[in-house]
């Protein structure tokens, strides 16, 4: 029945084996691709939500086609202290990942007309204009699902498409949703730690906002596959990434609708579970838990500590008092490197040495992550030969899939590379064609 | 675009996702079953994902204290008997105890496994292959099964073994805390269990794709997902600046090295986070700050010249100079008015008193017939044909066991009173977390 499990021997294996065997990163090019019979247009700009939508869709096979206006999307632009790579920008050589990049103008008649004749052989469209903006230029999903009605169509917008805001003409950026998800109010030091610039709502480094938006973009997008495979129709998604990022945002609006009670920052602690925190060691900081008792009872065990037990009996305790547990942690832990507690740790756990379970981690940089061989035996991280922009260091897709895993097959195209091979394909056009709509710059 | 065209496009929409009809239209993932055999909060949000979009959920706990997340509340404060930390991630599921140390506890669970389409699991690496209801084993009992077992570090690997994992645990050995925070100062965590809800989302993603496979094959699969592997694919052009030049990345505080200028600034009452990286709304920040001419300035005028280092430095230091001075609702006034981006860092009360969120639905408010009037963050996507819904909420351990036994394995009442004899079958400890508020009639089970 099963390609994917031929090779395995059907005989008891250790598991890791087993999996390892069925899930190798180094066969992923033999298998088959989930969503081959999918395509995608992608006419976002300056959105890395959209984008790792359509990275996601891509990495699972769909054929996911970029337009980008003429000059080339200004997310290409969107790089750290302007840092290029022949011509394009970090973030986006990143996300364009098995995509074909074509130019079209939108703010051109011509342009829409084209746009619209591509949507009728798509099963996704993806946008981030002002909401109201592809409606009114004749291209919105009222307008594209007459033409072509098992259309999925989704649309990012930081205030969404409807609601009483919908209509604030707000662009959408990581940094506003991250705001709007309340996660920086939760996240770093309290006011009167250090000095007052850090002492202050804290954004996470990365554009978290922006994936978590991408991510509900390719879950909902799937959620709508499904529901056409019943029905036959696609559908409208309005999606925002400020509110993707709030649904993460743990027991904040409950807390507040039984107790009025809004969760403060507290830096490295935690208000849900003790110890659950970071610690300095001799030579970095170490993140460790044991929260429960008996987790606790383990922790204290492997300090050699049995005399914090009884002060901080009870979660509510350790919980209450987190500021002085964390001086305890801290006076056993300044004494250590971050690789000694964890094989400690590990001593503990593997030889069953106690009760409980504690979790450690050395407090990794990036460059400590990338030395770590684990990730590279996973297949986490790919150096990509791009026949375009040569060997690329990316994060590879996060999954691994016995039947059908994801991939990567080349990084990015230039802007507009892949013009002819698109036009030709989908509407006929042949070169005469394609100078003229040039000449207008339409492409 | 006219004023009367955007009028006639947003009563379209406000008709089209209307909040009061959702009841009325159909569930996305309508028929499809997922089994969850998952604690704390990787694994019941990878399944309550799915439930959102109306795929039936049923989780299965350890009776009697069940899932850990009962127990990890805001300050170990418990809400009618309940954990406030347990909620946001168990919606609309039907909560079933089964010990499954013992033999029948497994065959049991076999037996709701043969008739589901999804199951999720986050043990520690080869746990159910040793108790005997892993994938190797679940997939004889049913081929179309789609397997995601969520952890922290895989299935296989040098870390896979040994190493517990929690969500704190895969925002450190990912370098996302390595990049959060200020230089100089201490790390910080994320506020919230980013790792595992993230992690959710993309487990959540991979099943939604291995249906779609198996809608053209038959076929089911094994998803082994690590959410330190998710955390690692969101620290955008970190690996790809490594790779090209050997530097590393650090903290950088709240701004955007690629975003100028994007920042969170402090004002008279709170704090605003502004971005206004193109050009033109770059000069809408000027004309709101009264200093149009710093948009003709060489230094700033374009978005490359303000990626400069020198030049992003003394232009935040200008914008917080202005921001200091104004409040929140001015900033974000402004901001609609001269087109740039700009929104608050919203509190709970913020989020919990918002017309805007409430009208979406990403406030979801609902009265539970156990724990009566509720208020959530609401699903994200907001579908047009098939809107993500919540009906009702978590429930205590074992509490929909008579009807899941009857209704899917045919159970009579008989039967299941004598597993519970031999506790195979159970329900909640009388410890807060576990057990139902107070004031239960002792009756209602919904």
């Amino acid at each position: 029945m099963s390609d994917a499990h031929a090779h395995v021997h059907e005989a008891i294996i250790p598991w890791t084996q087993y999996a390892q065997e069925l899930c190798d990163p180094k066969r992923v090019h033999e298998k088959p691709e989930a969503l081959d019979d999918l395509r995608v247009l992608d006419c976002s700009s300056g959105n890395f939500a959209a984008l790792f939508t359509s990275s996601i869709l891509a990495e699972f096979g769909a054929e996911a086609i970029r337009i980008e206006p003429p000059a080339g999307d200004v997310a290409r632009l969107f790089t750290p202290e302007g840092l290029k790579h022949k011509d394009t920008g970090l973030g986006y050589l990143v996300e364009a990942r098995n995509k074909r990049h074509i130019t079209l103008d939108l703010h051109q008649e011509e342009g829409r007309l084209l746009l619209a004749r591509l949507a009728r052989h798509m099963d996704v469209v993806i946008e981030s204009e002002l909401p109201g903006q592809m409606d009114a230029w004749g291209i919105g999903y009222r307008q594209l699902s007459i033409l072509n009605p098992r259309l999925i169509y989704l649309a990012f917008s930081t205030n969404g498409q409807f609601g009483p805001r919908a209509a604030e003409r707000m662009p959408d950026y990581d940094v506003t949703s991250q705001a709007l998800s309340g996660v920086p109010y939760v996240s770093g030091e309290p006011e009167g730690q250090g000095p007052a610039e850090s002492a202050a709502p804290t954004k996470q480094g990365n554009w978290i906002a922006w994936y978590v938006g991408g991510g509900f973009g390719a879950l909902s997008v799937l959620a709508a596959l499904a529901w056409r495979w019943q029905s036959g129709r696609g559908q409208f998604i309005d999606l925002t990434p400020a509110e993707a990022e709030m649904r993460l945002s743990d027991a904040g609006v409950i807390w507040y609708h039984v107790a009025q009670r809004i969760q403060e920052r507290v830096g490295g602690l935690h208000i849900q579970v003790f110890p659950y925190t970071l610690i300095k060691t001799k030579d970095s900081y170490s993140f460790i838990a044991g929260f429960s008792d008996v987790n606790f009872q383990g922790l204290t065990n492997i300090m050699g500590h049995p005399e914090l037990r009884e002060p901080f009996a009870t979660t509510k305790d350790r919980i209450l008092k987190a500021r002085q547990l964390h001086q305890e942690l801290e006076k056993w832990s300044g004494e250590l490197s971050s690789q000694e507690i964890l094989e400690r740790v590990q001593d503990y756990m593997l030889n069953k040495r106690g009760p409980g379970t504690v979790a450690t981690a050395r407090l990794n940089r990036p460059q400590d992550t990338l030395a770590e061989s684990h990730w590279w035996d996973r297949g986490v991280f790919q150096k990509v030969d791009d026949p375009d922009y040569g060997e690329l260091l990316l994060q590879a897709p996060p999954w691994k899939m016995s039947a059908t895993p994801p991939r990567i097959k080349w990084a990015c195209r230039p802007v507009g590379a892949d013009n002819q091979f698109v036009y030709l394909r989908y509407l006929g056009l042949g070169g005469e064609d394609l100078k003229a709509l040039r000449a207008k710059r339409v492409i | 675009m006219g004023d009367a065209s955007l009028k006639a496009y947003f009563d379209w929409t406000r008709e089209l996702f209307d909040r009061a009809k959702i009841f009325d239209k159909p569930e996305a993932l309508r028929g499809i079953r997922v089994l969850e055999l998952t604690t704390l909060v990787l694994g019941p949000t990878t399944a309550d994902f799915l439930g959102e979009f109306g795929a039936e959920v049923v989780k299965v706990e350890l009776p009697p204290g069940g899932d850990t997340m009962r127990y990890v509340t805001p300050e170990a404060t418990y809400w009618k008997n309940a954990s406030m930390g347990f909620f946001p991630e168990n919606h609309s599921k039907y909560h079933v105890g089964i010990d499954l140390h013992s033999d029948d506890g497994k065959s049991l669970f076999k037996q709701l496994a043969a008739k589901s389409d999804i199951m999720v699991e986050n043990f520690r690496a080869g746990t159910l292959d040793k108790w005997g209801i892993g994938y190797r084993q679940m997939r004889e009992v049913n081929p179309r099964l789609i397997y995601v077992a969520d952890s922290g570090f895989g299935q296989w690997g040098p870390f896979s073994q040994g190493r517990a994992s929690y969500d704190a645990v895969a925002q450190t050995v990912s370098g996302m805390i390595g990049i959060t925070g200020f230089p100089g100062r201490p790390p910080i965590l994320c506020g919230i269990f980013i790792g595992d809800w993230f992690g959710g989302l993309m487990a959540a993603t991979a099943a939604l794709v291995a249906l779609h496979h198996r809608n053209r094959t038959g076929e089911g699969q094994l998803i082994d997902f690590a959410q330190s592997e998710g955390l690692i694919r969101t620290l955008d052009w970190t690996w790809l600046r490594l790779g090209l030049t050997g530097r590393d990345r650090g903290p950088a505080g709240n701004r955007d090295a690629a975003l100028v200028p994007a920042e969170i600034f402090p004002c008279r009452d709170g704090y605003v986070a502004i971005c206004a990286a193109r050009d033109g709304e770059f000069q809408g920040l000027c004309a709101a700050m009264g200093e149009a001419a710093l948009a003709k300035d060489s230094k700033y005028a374009t978005l490359e010249a303000r990626q400069k280092p020198e030049n992003m430095k003394t232009l935040l230091e200008r914008i917080r100079g202005w921001a200091a001075k104004q409040a929140r609702q001015e900033i974000e006034a402004a901001a609609v008015k001269h087109g740039f981006a700009a929104a608050r860092v919203a509190t709970a009360k913020d989020k919990h008193d918002d017309d805007h969120l409430r009208a979406r639905g990403s406030v979801w408010e609902y009265e539970d017939p156990l724990y009566g009037k509720m208020m959530e963050q609401g699903p994200a996507p907001k579908l047009s044909e098939t809107p993500a819904r919540i009906k009702w909420a978590a429930k205590p351990v074992g509490w929909h066991n008579h009807d899941v036994f009857t209704r899917l394995l045919g159970l009579s009442p008989r039967e299941i009173k004598g597993l519970e004899e031999r506790k195979v079958v159970g329900h909640w400890a009388d410890r807060n977390g576990a057990r139902p508020p107070a004031e239960w009639d002792g009756g209602t089970r919904i």
